[in-house]
């Protein structure tokens, strides 16, 4: 009799932790709130990887450009649109990375593990959502292209860079155009969630 | 058992979602390379073709060494090496060195490149009293060999104007690096200006000129080299009767080309080019004209930051009976460079010395040409030339004037590789 009860209290257990894992697993870009902006996370995608860290470990630096879509309605509608661009280098004497935000002013931060540097970019990709309503259903995507060309360790020339950076018309020409099949790039979305859900489940 | 369940959550979860921030704030400017605060200890080459590097990129690397890491100098080095040595790739490897804070710097050099095919515009030249000039080549390489095609019309380098086709055959390891073969077939129609017309002999002017030329190259010690080989000719005479001249001719070239220093550095960039051709027609090879023609050439370049300055030199002789395409001609786009040749020679000469000087800033050029050519001693006469214009890599404009009394015409000319 004891013995039937303890098997249906683990079946219960492990239905539960596959749920809660399927659902990590599928949701690759998660969003929350803070205050009226709009964070991100992705904590499964991994773009610090293959030919991009090789380069870095080989003490050059990598251009990544991010691009951050929010959608409402039936996904039909841009509701907002975000993009930055990050260069990215790796220490060799201290084995840990390094990630500069091109914009007006520069930001850097220093002496970040692979996982923390990936998370610091999503994290400056915060978007306002002032206006936006609370119970509209809105859908994001998230695309990362990395540098594919020794062009300067820039993807799209130097020719589109401002003092702030890359001027952001030029970096969302970036993202209209394919990439190059030698290019890595990333692509990820999430939805529906609505701004209340997001504050609710906090 | 909710402990057991608490864990179990929380093993997913962390490991997902929770990562380290960085514990300092942002900083704001510096570079973005955080490497490019190391010095660069050392500066290696490795792979095959390495002991073909020029002296002046040799010298550019070694002068990284002690500097701050730069990224994208040291991509432009290994662009460079990629287009010295025509090889596919060019890895740079950066690992830490001993002594902290330093790097070094490894370039590994890929396998050879083989451009399957290639098209090149070999030479393009307007002359304002000569017309236009031009010869391009197709190249198919297979497996170390290169079959090439090409065109030409040339109204410049000799007395005639020849226009046809040029075809041959290269193989540039024979057993080693060290041997090259080469076979050349040529086909030719000629033009001929009034002037020459008026002062030739009837059976000096040919219509048509064919010409096969096996030839050898061997090095035999860096940077010299000798080409051993015959030429064959055989020549149609522009006779009432149709008349096949042959002019075989044994030639052998010693060539010297040496470079070293750097443009960028103080001590600038030399680079020497001398030469000597023998040529011999010879009744052994069943020659109908007999000779032996000797000609030297020499050029000195030197180029620090905007500036560069060439000297060249040319002298030749031929003893015995040439026919016209062997002899000597002055006046054109790159011997006394203002001269009409047919005013000086409209059938070229027997006897040449011509030496230049060239100075060249910021693309600006302005040269000193001089020079004689003559049959007999008492034709012997100096000519000397002005001019200034235009030189960009391989694209060349000027106008040349030439020194002398009386009504001075000058000579426009432009044009790339000559």
């Amino acid at each position: 009799m004891m013995r039937r009860r303890t098997i249906k209290l683990w079946w219960v257990i492990a239905t539960f932790l596959s749920g809660v894992a399927v659902a990590m697993w599928a949701e690759e870009l998660s969003l929350s709130t803070q205050d009226n902006r709009l964070e991100f996370a992705a904590p499964r995608l991994h773009f610090l990887v293959g030919k991009p860290l090789e380069r870095l470990r080989n003490a050059a630096e990598v251009s990544f450009a991010f691009r951050i879509t929010l959608f409402s309605g039936n996904q039909t509608h841009k509701l907002q649109e975000t993009a930055s661009r990050f260069v990215v280098s790796y220490d060799l004497w201290e084995e840990k990375f390094s990630v500069t935000k091109l914009a007006n002013p520069r930001r850097t931060v220093r002496n970040l593990a692979d996982t923390a540097a990936e998370a610091w970019c999503l994290r400056e990709m915060s978007m306002d959502v002032t206006g936006v309503g609370a119970k509209e259903p809105l859908w994001a995507r998230l695309e990362i292209r990395a540098e594919d060309s020794k062009d300067g360790g820039l993807p799209f020339g130097r020719g589109n860079i401002t003092d702030s950076g890359i001027s952001l018309t030029s970096l969302i020409d970036i993202f209209n155009r394919p990439p190059a099949v030698t290019q890595t790039h990333f692509n990820v979305e999430t939805g529906p969630v609505t701004l209340d859900e997001l504050r609710h489940s906090r | 058992m909710y402990k057991l369940l608490l864990a179990g959550i929380l093993a997913v979860v962390l490991p997902a979602g929770c990562f380290p921030l960085p514990d300092e704030p942002p900083e704001e400017g510096g570079p973005t390379n955080v490497n490019a605060r190391f010095i660069v200890e050392k500066v290696s080459i490795s792979g095959r073709g390495s002991p073909k590097l020029s002296d002046p990129l040799r010298t550019e690397l070694g002068q990284v060494a002690g500097q701050k890491f730069d990224q994208t100098l040291l991509d432009r080095l290994a662009d460079r090496i990629k287009n010295e040595l025509h090889v596919p790739d060019v890895r740079m490897h950066v690992t830490k060195s001993d002594t902290p804070d330093h790097v070094i710097v490894t370039f590994e050099i890929g396998m050879e490149r083989e451009k399957r095919f290639d098209l090149d515009l070999a030479r393009f030249l307007y002359h304002s009293t000569q017309g236009w000039s031009g010869q391009g080549h197709a190249t198919i390489n297979i497996n170390n060999n290169a079959f090439s095609f090409g065109m030409v019309s040339d109204g410049d380098q000799l007395a005639e104007r020849y226009a046809g086709i040029q075809a041959g055959f290269e193989r540039r390891n024979v057993g080693t690096d060290r041997l090259q073969l080469r076979f050349d077939f040529s086909s030719y129609h000629e033009q001929w200006n009034q002037a020459s017309l008026l002062l030739a002999a009837p059976d000096d002017i040919y219509r048509t000129r064919t010409h096969f030329s096996p030839m050898a190259t061997v090095l035999i010690l860096d940077p010299l080299e000798l080409s051993f080989g015959v030429d064959f000719a055989r020549y149609r005479l522009s006779l009432p009767v149709a008349k096949t001249e042959s002019s075989n001719a044994v030639v052998s070239t010693l060539r010297y080309h040496q470079r070293w220093g750097s443009a960028r550095s103080d001590q600038g960039e030399h680079d020497i080019r001398a030469s000597y051709t023998l040529r011999v027609g010879t009744h052994f090879l069943e020659s109908d004209p007999v000779f032996s023609r000797h000609q030297t050439q020499a050029r000195y370049r030197f180029r620090r930051g905007h500036q560069e300055v060439a000297v060249g030199f040319l002298a030749g002789s031929i003893s015995g009976q040439a026919p016209l395409f062997e002899r000597f001609v002055l006046g054109n786009a790159e011997t006394l460079r203002g001269w009409n040749k047919f005013d000086l020679d409209p059938l070229g000469a027997s006897h040449v010395a011509h030496g230049s000087i060239d100075y060249v800033y910021r693309g600006f050029l302005v040269f000193y040409d001089t020079g004689a050519a003559w049959d007999r001693p008492d034709q012997r006469e100096q000519k000397q030339s002005l001019g200034l214009g235009c030189k960009k890599g391989g694209f060349q404009l000027a106008v040349a004037f030439p020194v002398r009394t009386g009504a001075v015409n000058p000579v426009f000319y432009a044009g790339m590789n000559f």
